[in-house]
């Protein structure tokens, strides 16, 4: 048997060889790519908008920024941060799959934002960026795709720039067990239903919950990030806990 | 969650304002990108407002990075919709402005000159004609809102105070207000020829 095969990682509730899970996590984002918003939308009854909004107040960007939205998906973050970097400054909006990057720049075409935006497909293990380029990291709803995490967050702690923050947007685990009872309900008998009912794909749904559940919680990605360098690392749970903002700095 | 749902939609509103008021840019462009924190004290809330030269953003932050930052009451910073009251509020102590006057200056001389041709705006979906006629009613049945309204709060008042007895008058209560301050001033004098009755009485 030789080490790949020995080298595992779970891909939702499966187990799987270490080297496939970047490829099957893939899969299911080509897959979703094309309705990603509208079930965004749909799957959080708008609120998830409210969290990048609670991420953009908590990021302290300001013009002339350099700023990596990691996971960036369809460029909600990105948007905005395109706006308030300005001209002078810019926004890498990255993604491991092409057709998230594909739907997230034509949609911010769309929106007119063009000039400070460059679009990389990258993988965040390996990023590849020089040491100390950026003002801010951002990577919401991406961390628990990634293979390997503490690999990945040391990674984005070489990009960032002494002084400059990581902002990671990720469910957690809820904070009541009433809260708890009805979100495991839903994520696990209603959320693939819509999944196979608007994106007629009702497995990576079923992914999407498993791989919640799978992500450490709010605690274990604060030790995380601090093992990985970061400081001051503080984390506010959203929503009763079901999503977690976990900010931490580079001095 | 519900305060950040609420500010987003402050947002939307004034963002649909930039977009009905084509002037209310220009009025910003100077202090494009400059932040302006503003803290209500008595709701123990901050919020951050940027305009990034397309948007207004405003966000409910804990952040501390700012180029100008605000801080009073509520009621004093609704006055600050008249933009001479600035200073005039400062030097009372009822606002703290720290960073540069002129950020919190440009944002409120935008915002009080505001000015939408709402028939032009509604020509584009009706005509001009008829967008100018509903526009001149719309005007005329605020105007007899407002009327109506000034005639019900009189009435009110008047029922309330003379009619009913609920209420007293603006003079009584002048009045009392008065008595209240004699009395007041007596009692203190009062005090004062006790004590020194007593200090007497205590050095015989």
């Amino acid at each position: 048997m030789n080490e790949n095969q020995q080298k595992t990682t779970h891909f939702g509730y499966q187990t799987v060889a270490e080297t496939d899970k970047a490829s099957m996590v893939a899969d299911v984002f080509h897959s979703v790519a094309a309705k990603y918003d509208v079930m965004n939308d749909l799957m959080s009854f708008g609120i998830h908008r409210l969290w990048k909004r609670q991420t953009i107040a908590s990021s302290g960007v300001r013009k002339g920024h350099h700023v990596l939205d990691l996971a960036g998906g369809t460029g909600d973050l990105t948007a905005k941060f395109s706006q308030l970097v300005g001209e002078t400054g810019q926004v890498v909006l990255g993604d491991i799959n092409s057709s998230m990057l594909k739907v997230g720049r034509e949609k911010l075409h769309n929106l007119g934002l063009v000039g400070n935006i460059d679009y990389v497909q990258m993988n965040a293990e390996a990023l590849p960026f020089p040491d100390n380029s950026f003002d801010l990291i951002t990577i919401a709803f991406g961390l628990r795709n990634v293979t390997d995490k503490d690999k990945a967050l040391r990674s984005m702690y070489r990009i960032l720039k002494p002084g400059g923050r990581l902002l990671v947007l990720e469910f957690s685990k809820p904070e009541h067990e009433v809260l708890s009872k009805a979100y495991d309900f839903y994520s696990f008998n209603l959320l693939p239903t819509m999944g196979k009912l608007v994106a007629n794909d009702s497995e990576s749904y079923k992914y999407l919950a498993e791989s919640i559940r799978m992500h450490p919680d709010q605690d274990t990605l604060k030790a995380m990030m601090n093992e990985a360098g970061f400081e001051q690392t503080t984390y506010q749970n959203l929503t009763g806990g079901i999503v977690a903002l976990h900010r931490g700095f580079k001095y | 969650m519900v305060t950040n749902f609420l500010v987003a939609m402050v947002e939307r509103i004034l963002n649909t304002s930039l977009k009905l008021d084509s002037t209310l840019s220009d009025k910003l462009a100077p202090i494009a990108h400059k932040h302006l924190l503003v803290e209500i004290r008595d709701w123990q809330q901050q919020f951050l407002l940027v305009f990034s030269g397309q948007q207004l953003h405003l966000y409910n932050t804990i952040e501390n990075q700012y180029d100008c930052m605000i801080s009073g009451d509520i009621d004093t910073l609704m006055a600050l919709q008249n933009p001479a009251m600035l200073t005039q509020l400062i030097r009372q102590d009822k606002l703290d402005l720290q960073g540069d006057l002129n950020i919190a200056q440009g944002f409120s001389n935008a915002f009080a000159a505001i000015d939408i041709d709402w028939p032009e705006h509604f020509a584009r979906y009706l005509g001009d004609a008829p967008a100018q006629q509903l526009w001149q009613s719309l005007k005329s049945a605020q105007k007899k809102g407002q009327t109506a309204d000034k005639k019900l709060t009189a009435t009110l008042s008047h029922l309330c105070q003379d009619e009913l007895k609920v209420t007293i008058h603006p003079i009584e209560l002048e009045q009392f207000k008065q008595h209240t301050r004699q009395l007041k001033g007596n009692v203190a004098q009062l005090e004062q020829r006790i004590n020194r009755l007593r200090q007497n009485h205590s050095n015989q």
